[in-house]
């Protein structure tokens, strides 16, 4: 039984950072129709330039508080620069130009820290036993922290006046310029909101997972994942997608192999793909969010 | 819903061509020296293909270092007969095919006299048919002994996985340990690991009880671990490289109970250390003697070269080299010893690399043989354990 509840609270907490970067993906799809495939470069960044800031001396909590808004603004550069000036977005070429961005950044993060992965010092806390089950500080971080910013999303996407300009600007796009709402705007505060919440998966994550250059990628692909059980639509399926996976990878490398830990992913995919397209929302016709 | 089954779909393929792939280059470095190329004279090619990116950069990386390091000062003292060495060094990204295709590329194009490489045991196994065929030198820095196993042109410098677990059994049987479970990289590295120790620990009474895998690049080992402490045993090996080797030592030290942890050789690095923090005191490791140079005892055979080695390293990246730059130091000198000796005529060479004997490199005093491509017997090891994170001399049952 401890093995059963060690299994799932460890895999909750691997979950809670992919939910996290799901919401990335739903919160660029839903305003913009764009899976931005660079959404795992953010948290491997956020993860790297913590590092080197604590290296630098400064203390961790200020690192990571400093850390997040810097890459909240190259999300939102990158968007500027390369996503803004398309006038027609087709799904191929949004792909060929997230995938590029995430090229480039890989490359830059490369150059800079070179290719050994690391880790950030860990948060502060203990950690501790709870009826068999060894429960890490850091995990309780990881959960607290995709809880918090995970219902701020939500919250922020239907019940402010901003947020529901975003989803208006994606459902009518032509009648919200009509009533004032920037699409502009809308896509730049999309973007934004991608680099916060990638960011923040990216130090919490980074003192048990680790960062490296190319941890994004592995990182992405799960949260792809559990975004696409909410259609790339749903915020708070993506959220629960994520713990879902995580627990579900967690339980088959405990009791099965450990070697098809990564094949879960693809496999819930393909059973998505096929047999519910349009994600696990329970409304047929779901409104997007 | 048609154009975003269609987004889904080619997001997916990307995303899945980009995990199987990984396809960024890294520009590779190529040491000094330019000039007319030909067998004769001009300047003698070492090609060398490491693990510079991907899950074992903590290996790659150090053994550039130490090869670039080695090159310019034998180029600087005049070379090796006169001749400058000519050093191209390719990244495998870790991974098997990469390997391949740099190896054909350094031995083909390039044309070199010498292949050093590679980091780990699969991209060495991948490159060891390409040297057969081609008949020319390589020398591995990886564990594996199939990699030599029956090979006519392949050595390497690390010592074998084979001698590694006879030195743990040796201890473990001194120990009274009897049922022991293995949690091993699921790579090539691993792989023939829990069989060795079914048949090195039969005449002691050594039983591998349970036996988990974990790929090199994971980053959750609760699951492993969790069905390692199921198995009760009385010492548990873990058998990879860091960083994985080191969260799974956190990860068993944060579920398991408190029985002793065997590691590697793999783990002979800094990265280790400092990624393990505290969870790897006491752990015991058979390792080289570089780590422990410090704490040898003044007649021992390797002091001097370990000695000089360290402080050079020091010198030039103001850092410790680890156990697997020490793999590279002995790859290179190995090469260059020989060709000084036999010129860069291939079978020439070889002989003289199958004549080394009785040298003392950093890695251990090497003897090879027309049969023992690896030259390292379980001599060249000592049992290490941590505290406070430094590398001791653990006070072995057995040496």
């Amino acid at each position: 039984m401890s093995d059963l509840l060690q299994l799932v609270f460890s895999g909750l907490a691997n979950g809670a950072v992919y939910g996290l970067v799901a919401l990335g993906f739903v919160a660029v799809f839903s305003v913009r129709e764009i899976v931005n495939l660079a959404q795992g470069e953010y948290s491997a960044l956020a993860g790297l330039s913590a590092i080197s800031a604590v290296a630098a001396g400064l203390p961790l909590l200020l690192a990571c508080c400093l850390v997040v808004p810097l890459v909240v603004l190259v999300a939102v550069a990158i968007e500027r620069v390369v996503i803004a000036p398309v006038k027609r977005m087709t799904p191929l070429i949004s792909i060929i130009l997230t995938l590029g961005i995430s090229t480039v950044l890989k490359a830059v993060m490369l150059l800079i820290w070179g290719p050994q992965a690391r880790g950030l010092g860990p948060f502060p806390g203990r950690d501790f036993l709870l009826g068999g089950v060894s429960i890490r500080s850091q995990e309780l971080w990881i959960l607290g922290t995709a809880a918090v910013v995970g219902t701020a999303v939500v919250w922020f996407y239907e019940h402010t006046l901003r947020g529901k300009t975003l989803r208006a600007c994606a459902e009518q796009p032509v009648a919200a310029r009509l009533v004032g709402i920037s699409p502009r705007t809308a896509s730049m505060v999309a973007f934004g909101i991608a680099g916060f919440v990638g960011a923040v998966a990216g130090v919490v994550s980074s003192p048990i997972y680790f960062s490296s250059w190319s941890s994004g990628l592995a990182l992405g692909l799960k949260g792809f994942v559990a975004a696409t059980l909410g259609g790339l639509v749903s915020l708070r399926v993506a959220l629960m997608g994520g713990l879902v996976l995580g627990v579900l990878e967690n339980l088959v490398a405990g009791y099965v192999d450990t070697g098809y830990r990564d094949a879960v992913a693809f496999l819930v995919l393909v059973l998505v793909l096929l047999v519910r397209p349009q994600g696990l929302v329970l409304q047929p016709k779901a409104l997007r969010v | 819903m048609a154009r975003r089954m269609w987004t889904f779909a080619a997001a997916t393929a990307v995303l899945a061509l980009g995990l199987a792939g990984c396809a960024e280059d890294t520009p590779s470095s190529s040491g000094s020296a330019g000039g007319a190329s030909g067998s004769q004279a001009g300047p003698i090619k070492i090609g060398a293909v490491l693990d510079i990116t991907g899950a074992g950069a903590s290996l790659g990386v150090p053994e550039r270092k130490t090869l670039q390091m080695l090159a310019k000062r034998l180029n600087d003292s005049g070379g090796v007969n006169g001749r400058q060495i000519e050093l191209t060094i390719e990244d495998d990204q870790s991974t098997e095919d990469a390997a391949a295709r740099a190896a054909s590329k350094l031995l083909q194009t390039e044309n070199v006299d010498v292949l050093l490489g590679a980091s780990r045991t699969g991209p060495s196994l991948a490159m060891r048919p390409i040297a057969e065929q081609a008949k020319k030198p390589m020398i591995s820095l990886a564990a594996n002994a199939a990699i030599i196993d029956g090979a006519t042109w392949v050595f390497k410098t690390a010592q074998n996985d084979r001698v590694v677990v006879e030195k743990m059994v040796d201890d473990m049987s001194a120990k009274g340990y009897h049922k022991i479970a293995l949690a091993r990289d699921s790579s090539s590295f691993g792989e023939g690991v829990a069989e060795l120790f079914t048949e090195l620990g039969a005449d002691k009474g050594i039983k591998v009880t349970a036996v988990q895998k974990f790929d090199p690049d994971a980053s959750d080992f609760t699951a492993q671990m969790v069905n390692i402490r199921d198995a009760k045993p009385d010492a548990v090996v873990i058998w990879g490289i860091p960083p994985a080797a080191s969260l799974a030592q956190q990860a068993f030290r944060r579920v398991g109970p408190k029985v002793p942890v065997y590691q590697s050789h793999g783990i002979g690095n800094q990265v280790f250390l400092d990624a393990a923090g505290s969870s790897a005191d006491g752990l015991l490791a058979p390792l080289g003697r570089m780590l422990v140079a410090d704490q040898l005892s003044a007649d021992d055979p390797q002091r001097e070269v370990v000695t000089k080695f360290i402080s050079d390293y020091k010198a030039a990246y103001g850092e410790n080299p680890s156990a697997f730059a020490g793999y590279a130091y002995d790859a290179f000198t190995i090469a260059t010893n020989a060709l000084k000796e036999a010129g860069t005529d291939p079978n020439k060479l070889r002989e003289a690399i199958q004549g080394v004997s009785d040298w003392p490199g950093v890695s251990g005093v090497f003897t090879m043989t027309p049969e023992n491509h690896s030259g390292l017997s379980k001599d060249a090891m000592v049992m290490v354990t941590v505290k406070d994170g430094q590398w001791k001399l653990a006070d072995s049952a057995t040496s």
